[in-house]
């Protein structure tokens, strides 16, 4: 897993107009504040391109039909690992395809590592894809379908970087079988390392996780998280929770074809005032703590659990946080441990798209 | 970055070709060769004039070589070079790649001809030489017109397989419905016919009579590649304004 590809250098061409002055990179993965996430469909306006960003994505719509798809969806992502996070059928799919070029906007506009990557070839060797569906070239080998798209991205040395590649999933470059009688494991492996086999800026891999059992799951993350500490923009969709918390905690949430949340998960769940927190507090006297908080109105309700720890809600998380210590104090109570019980993904997304 | 086109079309021409021959296919085009081969024996066993051996040869070759084996076989191999790419979903592997869309469509065509050509020139090109008992003219001329009609309907049908889904099905009522009949039935019709441009070159040839041929010789070269050009430029503009899956 060591001999990653190198990051192609950065794009130097193919602006878009009216490219704004720079601003800090909202796409490298943010520290988990509050003040790096943001949470809603954003406005469309002029396209702008902030510093550092690989990915921008303004007021895009896709529609088909009278079925709309994805519905006025602007962000921006840099380097690091990104997770697009949705229900099934969310739109993610679609959003990803409209990335990528592969179908047009019907609204909106994209720009890619340089450019559209529909119209700009620059912006298309840039980009390293691992579609969602199964389809590979059923007859050719893993190297040579490595072989393939390396030689079809312009790579130098073909043959060399397909080495590389197969050897950064783990694969033997010398099976000769055809790649269709091959696991669904093996062949989302092969895909995996033909959408790095050119060193692209951004690596688009929509559920690439599918078909990988636990050991591989793991190893795939872990050469994603390489990627981007290498200054690679991975953008990786996937449904299910476990594996997006495993990305990393950066995180696009889209829900019915609209962005309901971005930036990093903690920090968007810190941003929903409107929905109660609940904290686990440990102190040694949890009925006395529990009936102050009432009694201040600081939190909605509270609990004793089976372990004897105090769970409460709260509407108003930062003076319940101000305060506690205060109260164990007064109380003569000591307090061992103040835990959020909502600062999961899972919380945030069932708060964003509602119960699954 | 900047790819090379010869190096892009070579691989994508290989990989064409690759996935042209299945084993379906080779046993329908051994098939195709033993019938024209076999049937041309046939045919002059019963003829001992040389011209009615011509004119016997000239009718098998635009019924059955221009009329069947050229647009059929085009048509497999054609429709499939690019739309099986479409509906297997793999067509994002190229689709995606910094590669002139223009080398894209030409490599589909050509690697689809390298297939259809052997399998359509020279199994007539033999029952003709059979059947004339070897008059070059008429061996020469159903080879040209093969190759012609199997050029414009190659290109023609690696677009028709890019653009509709069923491509095959589509393909064989084209075929059948507006060049075996439509085309063969009326002199306006067949001028917008592929199939009427090749035989031209062959009822030339034979001197004889066998429809609607009474195109220039140099129409007769020129349309077919005509058709081959625009159909390739076509493809190449598909292929930019295409949804890829």
């Amino acid at each position: 897993m060591s001999d990653l590809p190198p990051p192609s250098p950065e794009p130097t061409s193919g602006q878009p107009p009216s490219a704004p002055p720079p601003m800090s990179p909202v796409g490298t993965p943010p520290p988990p504040s509050a003040s790096s996430a943001r949470v809603g469909p954003q406005p469309p306006g002029p396209l702008v391109v902030p510093d550092g960003a690989t990915v921008v994505v303004d007021g895009v719509s896709k529609s088909f039909g009278a079925l709309v798809a994805v519905s006025e969806v602007s962000f921006t992502v840099g380097p690091g690992v990104t997770a697009l996070l949705g229900p099934n059928g969310a739109g993610k799919s679609t959003l990803l395809r409209v990335l990528c070029g592969l179908t047009p906007p019907s609204r909106g506009t994209v720009w890619v590592a340089g450019g559209n990557p529909r119209t700009s070839e620059e912006a298309r060797a840039n980009i390293g894809i691992v579609p969602q569906q199964d389809g590979v070239f059923e007859r050719d080998t893993i190297f040579d379908f490595v072989h393939l798209a390396a030689v079809l991205s312009g790579v130098p040395d073909p043959s060399e970087a397909s080495m590389r590649a197969l050897a950064a999933v783990e694969m033997d470059p010398n099976l000769d079988r055809p790649i269709g009688a091959f696991s669904k494991g093996m062949r989302q492996r092969a895909k995996i390392a033909a959408a790095l086999v050119h060193s692209p800026t951004v690596m688009v891999l929509d559920e690439p996780l599918n078909g990988l059992d636990p050991k591989q799951r793991r190893q795939m993350i872990d050469l994603f998280h390489q990627l981007g500490e290498a200054g690679v923009t991975v953008l990786v969709s996937s449904h299910v929770l476990d594996e997006v918390e495993r990305f990393g905690s950066n995180v696009l949430v889209i829900a019915k074809g609209r962005i309901a949340a971005k930036g990093d998960f903690r920090a968007i769940r810190g941003l929903m005032n409107d929905q109660p927190l609940r904290y686990r507090i440990e102190c040694t006297n949890p009925r006395r703590v529990g009936a102050v908080l009432l009694d201040s109105a600081m939190v909605n309700g509270c609990t004793v659990n089976d372990s004897g720890d105090l769970e409460v809600t709260t509407n108003d998380a930062v003076a319940f946080r101000t305060n506690i210590a205060q109260i164990c104090v007064s109380q003569e109570v000591r307090l061992t441990g103040l835990t959020p019980l909502d600062d999961d993904l899972e919380s945030v997304f069932r708060y964003l798209v509602g119960p699954s | 970055m900047s790819v090379s086109t010869p190096g892009a079309f070579t691989a994508l021409y290989k990989l064409v070709l690759k996935h042209q021959l299945t084993k379906g296919r080779a046993f329908l085009f051994v098939a195709v060769a033993a019938v024209a081969i076999g049937i041309s024996f046939l045919a002059r066993q019963g003829i001992d004039d040389a011209r009615d051996k011509i004119e016997a040869s000239a009718f098998f070759a635009d019924t059955f070589g221009l009329g069947l084996v050229a647009p059929v076989i085009s048509l497999v191999l054609g429709s499939a070079a690019l739309g099986n790419w479409r509906d297997d979903e793999t067509m994002v592997y190229v689709w995606l790649r910094p590669v002139s869309r223009w080398v894209i469509g030409l490599a589909a065509t050509l690697g689809a001809l390298t297939v259809a050509l052997p399998v359509t020139v020279i199994p007539m090109t033999i029952g003709s030489f059979i059947g004339t008992n070897g008059d070059m003219s008429m061996v020469r001329a159903t080879a040209t017109a093969m190759a012609l009609a199997t050029l414009a309907y190659t290109a023609m049908f690696v677009l028709v397989g890019l653009l509709i889904r069923r491509a095959l099905v589509w393909g064989l009522v084209y075929v059948f419905i507006w060049e075996f009949f439509i085309a063969r039935g009326a002199e306006g019709a067949a001028r917008l016919s592929v199939n009427s441009y090749a035989k031209a070159v062959l009822a030339r040839a034979a001197d004889v009579e066998i429809g609607f041929t009474n195109h220039s010789t140099a129409a007769s070269f020129l349309v077919p590649l005509g058709i081959a050009a625009v159909a390739v430029g076509l493809t190449a503009w598909r292929l930019k304004e295409a949804n890829v899956a």
